[in-house]
């Protein structure tokens, strides 16, 4: 079958087997079948070779988390992610992969309303104690949503004015970090525009799935209603996929856009300085690396800069970055195994003995504290120490 | 037939069994599934490592997690009169790993686990699975490491570093993997478990510890290795020398040795792979140099800075263009992570390679490296050289597109002739990467039909039905009762 595999990409991998270690499911298996190296071989054997898609062949294709942690790995920079993105898409074009409940489950994400009535029913559900674990929702779901408002001082002279963008789960699930990075670039006197519904989904899971027109449709929505402004995102997984609409829709304004895109930390970087200077918080924190800030946009070293002044102790992790096991969708898809890889990340953070990990992704904050880890955004780390608020 | 042996295997290793693990399981879930793999997919892919070679077909794969499991695998296999082989993380060279003959694949990725480490005695116990690096990441916080750094080390495991007797950058200094082995629990192919060496310094009787590092799976299966650790140097000088002419390389080598240094470790990469490699890490690695030396001392402050200050002066008496001393542990990582990845590296100019691993002496090492880039012009074939200068070990890279019609005989044949020219200038068919099936064919031009032949007595005393591993190492005209295990392949029940 033709998985429509650009063939130079797919013959870049001189299975050398380096990436190994670096993959969430190899290290918690050691099955050559959940490997980058195997799965690139498979993808190779399908195209190339017309294997037949056996169940084997799918669940291996199925069982990638897709944190790429594998291409900073790779000396050859094989193109891993777009690679598992071509072959999704073409097995889900196939009825192979991504069953229509999944497709189903993933339409209301931009659809705002849908997720806020959604959103109300799961919090009386947790509250009446009937909310399954294995949806992996925080534990303190609102009942009701609160709308941000764009800052007063939107296009006021000489103020820098940035998109916020706020997502479709995260926004109904987690709007409290949002609320707590709008009142962060405030203080930096930077004015801000929650994005909200004009732009209500990113369309990363649905990459992730393998639908990839639906991904497209997502972003040209973004691409028309987010223009000129930088925007800022403050869920690694949301900003690793618009940085990358140049490459998934190939067009120039898709390309502008991506270049306007920045992790929030990764904005306020350059511009620390901005923010007030104010006592320590006296917390011992360990940063957690999502794998689409480190692997990815490889930006993750930002989060460094903007905490360490906030923060009495930061404390890396001694995993090299290996992921979480949250993998957007991926901890509710395959809960086993994203189990097992969370068990090795609670250990290097117990290794760490932090007070707090503070994690730039609402996934990963979610599946960690699944597991009974105080995690937090920098973000709100950050606002804690400026408005001397207690974590 | 087979049905069975296969429900005789899913007995033997029952499901589920991901040790420690605290979470629940389902019915049919991945980390619940089988540990004993007949599937196409997976079969399909353990028929390679990371060489060229194609392998068989592998039989069922099992995935032990002790050493009574490997046991049982491997009586059931001697029931079944079937082979094995032994497979790590699957980064060998030489096509060691590759099933011949349907052989029944012991995966031992699963026994992963560091036993036991007493930095009193500086002995560490460790499975077979554990992998190098994560090694000598654990020990770091006390103060020591495992000494022997195979390129591949981030993934490449103890067992497999054991198997093939593996070198690396470090070993100039501190030897090869045989002087880091104390001990180990070997399964026999007979399925008895046996110790071999011991923990005394001076163990007694015949040292088949010594006899069984280096056996690449034809003598039995470690299922328990006794590590040495050793002490994490107190001073590190990290040296970089850049070269016009790959020769003014070779030589500044072995007169560094000759002026009675011995660096920790001395590495050479030639223009083309220093591009590849540094269009990976940025380490700041020259690229309009026709060669780079990375040469690093160890010690104590005042002796490596003496050390590192003579290195420099010995490289420009023989044309070195430019010195430099890495500032920072930084630079210092990033300088070797770029020369440990090289291999790695090539796809960025052509898809596959073939790596050869004969060793000459330094003396020679200018002369052979001129004959190397000569046999691949005349095969009209790219070829890379990144070697352990230190040690005269010499790793080729023959790069190509694998698509190209008639390009793999190309390759093969400058191959043979580059292993031709090393064995007359004295030297020997590998260095660290072990014969597999790749250098067998090759061992008769380096030992006589009589070093053969006891070679093979040894190999069939612990294995006299020859199911360990069969079709490696020893050619076939030595190794009768490989052939006859080769033949006893159930044909068609695997296809």
């Amino acid at each position: 079958m033709d998985l429509t595999i650009d063939p130079d990409e797919l013959n870049m991998c001189v299975q050398c087997g380096l990436c190994l270690p670096s993959c969430p499911t190899f290290r918690v298996t050691g099955d050559e079948t959940r490997s980058p190296r195997g799965r690139i071989a498979l993808m190779r054997a399908v195209q190339n070779d017309d294997a037949p898609l056996t169940p084997e062949v799918l669940e291996a294709f199925d069982t990638c988390v897709q944190c790429r942690g594998c291409e900073p790995a790779c000396p050859s920079g094989v193109p891993y992610g777009h690679l598992m993105e071509r072959t999704r898409e073409a097995l889900a074009d196939d009825g192979s992969l991504t069953p229509v409940w999944q497709r189903w489950a993933l339409k209301p994400l931009n659809q705002p309303r849908l997720l806020q009535i959604g959103t109300t029913a799961m919090a009386v559900a947790q509250r009446l104690k009937v909310l399954p674990d294995r949806l992996g929702a925080p534990a303190d779901l609102p009942l009701r949503h609160h709308a941000l408002a764009p800052s007063a001082t939107v296009d006021a002279p000489g103020r820098e004015t940035v998109f916020l963008f706020t997502g479709c789960v995260m926004d109904v699930w987690q709007s409290k970090v949002h609320a707590a990075a709008q009142r962060v670039l405030e203080a930096a006197d930077v004015a801000v525009i929650p994005t909200n519904r004009l732009a209500p989904c990113c369309g990363a899971l649905h990459t992730h799935a393998g639908l990839g027109d639906d991904a497209r449709a997502r972003a040209e929505q973004l691409i028309g209603a987010l223009p000129e402004r930088p925007i800022l995102v403050d869920s690694a997984g949301c900003g690793a996929a618009m940085k990358d609409y140049g490459h998934l829709l190939d067009t120039e304004a898709a390309r502008e856009f991506s270049a306007r895109v920045f992790d929030i930390q990764e904005w306020l970087a350059p511009r620390v300085d901005q923010l007030p200077q104010v006592d320590k918080v006296p917390v011992r924190v360990a940063v957690q690396d999502p794998c689409h800030l480190r692997h990815v946009q490889r930006v993750h070293e930002a989060t460094r800069t903007v905490l360490a002044p906030f923060v009495q102790t930061l404390v890396e992790l001694d995993d090299d970055g290996l992921c979480c096991g949250a993998g957007g969708a991926y901890s509710v898809l395959q809960p086993e195994l994203a189990g097992l890889i969370r068990e090795r990340k609670v250990e290097a953070i117990d290794r760490a003995r932090p007070d707090l990990v503070a994690s730039a992704n609402p996934g990963c904050s979610m599946h960690l504290a699944g597991a009974g880890v105080r995690t937090i955004h920098p973000m709100q780390l950050i606002d804690a120490a400026i408005s001397k608020t207690p974590l | 037939m087979t049905d069975e042996l296969e429900d005789e295997l899913r007995r033997a290793l029952p499901a589920t069994q991901v040790r420690g693990s605290r979470i629940r399981r389902r019915r049919g879930s991945d980390a619940g599934r089988s540990r004993v793999r007949t599937d196409s997919a997976e079969r399909a892919l353990l028929r390679r490592d990371a060489s060229v070679f194609d392998g068989g077909v592998a039989g069922p794969v099992c995935f032990p997690e002790t050493a009574a499991e490997v046991q049982a695998i491997v009586r059931i296999a001697n029931a079944h009169g079937r082979a094995i082989v032994p497979r790590g993380a699957g980064t060998g060279l030489a096509g060691g790993a590759i099933p011949l003959g349907a052989p029944i694949v012991i995966a031992l990725t699963r026994m992963n686990r560091i036993l036991e480490v007493d930095t009193i005695n500086r002995v560490a116990w460790v499975e077979p699975g554990v992998i190098n690096l994560d090694l000598s990441k654990y020990l770091r916080p006390m103060g020591y490491h495992f000494a022997p750094d195979p390129s591949s080390q981030q993934v490449c495991t103890i067992g497999g570093n054991l198997a093939n007797n593996s070198g690396g950058p470090h070993c100039l200094a501190y030897g090869v993997t045989d002087t880091h082995i104390i001990a180990t629990e070997v399964v026999l192919p007979s399925g008895d478990i046996v110790m071999l060496g011991g923990l005394d310094p001076e163990p007694d009787g015949l040292d088949l510890r010594g006899a069984f590092v280096g056996g690449e799976g034809t003598l039995g299966i470690a299922t328990k290795i006794a590590v040495r650790l050793t002490k994490n140097p107190p001073a590190v000088r990290t040296l970089l020398l850049s070269f016009g002419h790959v020769a003014d390389a070779a030589n500044t080598v072995s007169a560094v040795i000759a002026a009675g240094i011995v660096p920790a470790a001395m590495e050479v990469m030639d223009q083309r792979i220093t591009i590849a490699v540094e269009n990976y890490v940025h380490a700041g690695y020259p690229i309009d140099a026709a060669a780079v030396l990375l040469a690093e001392v160890e010690g104590l402050e005042g002796g490596v800075q003496i050390d590192a200050d003579r290195i420099g002066e010995i490289g420009r008496a023989h044309g070195a263009t430019d010195v430099r001393l890495a500032a920072s542990d930084r630079e210092r990582a990033l300088l070797w992570k770029g020369r440990k990845t090289a291999f790695g590296a090539i796809a960025q100019i052509k898809p596959d390679y073939y790596l050869h691993d004969t060793v000459v002496p330094r003396a020679k090492l200018a002369e052979v490296l001129a004959q190397v880039y000569e046999i691949a012009d005349r095969h009209e074939l790219l070829v890379m050289n990144v070697f352990h200068a230190g040690d005269g070990n010499l790793h080729p890279l023959l790069i190509f597109d694998g698509r190209e019609p008639g390009v793999l005989d190309r390759v093969h044949e400058a191959g043979a002739e580059i292993v031709r020219a090393s064995l007359a200038a004295g030297g020997v068919l590998s260095g660290e990467h072990g014969i597999g099936v790749e250098k067998q064919a090759y061992m008769s031009e380096q030992f006589s039909d009589d070093d053969l032949d006891h070679q093979n007595r040894l190999r069939q005393s612990f294995d006299p039905h020859c199911r360990s591993n069969p079709g490696k190492v020893i050619p076939m005209g030595h190794s009768c009762a490989d052939i006859q295990a080769l033949r006893r392949v159930p044909t068609g029940v695997w296809g």
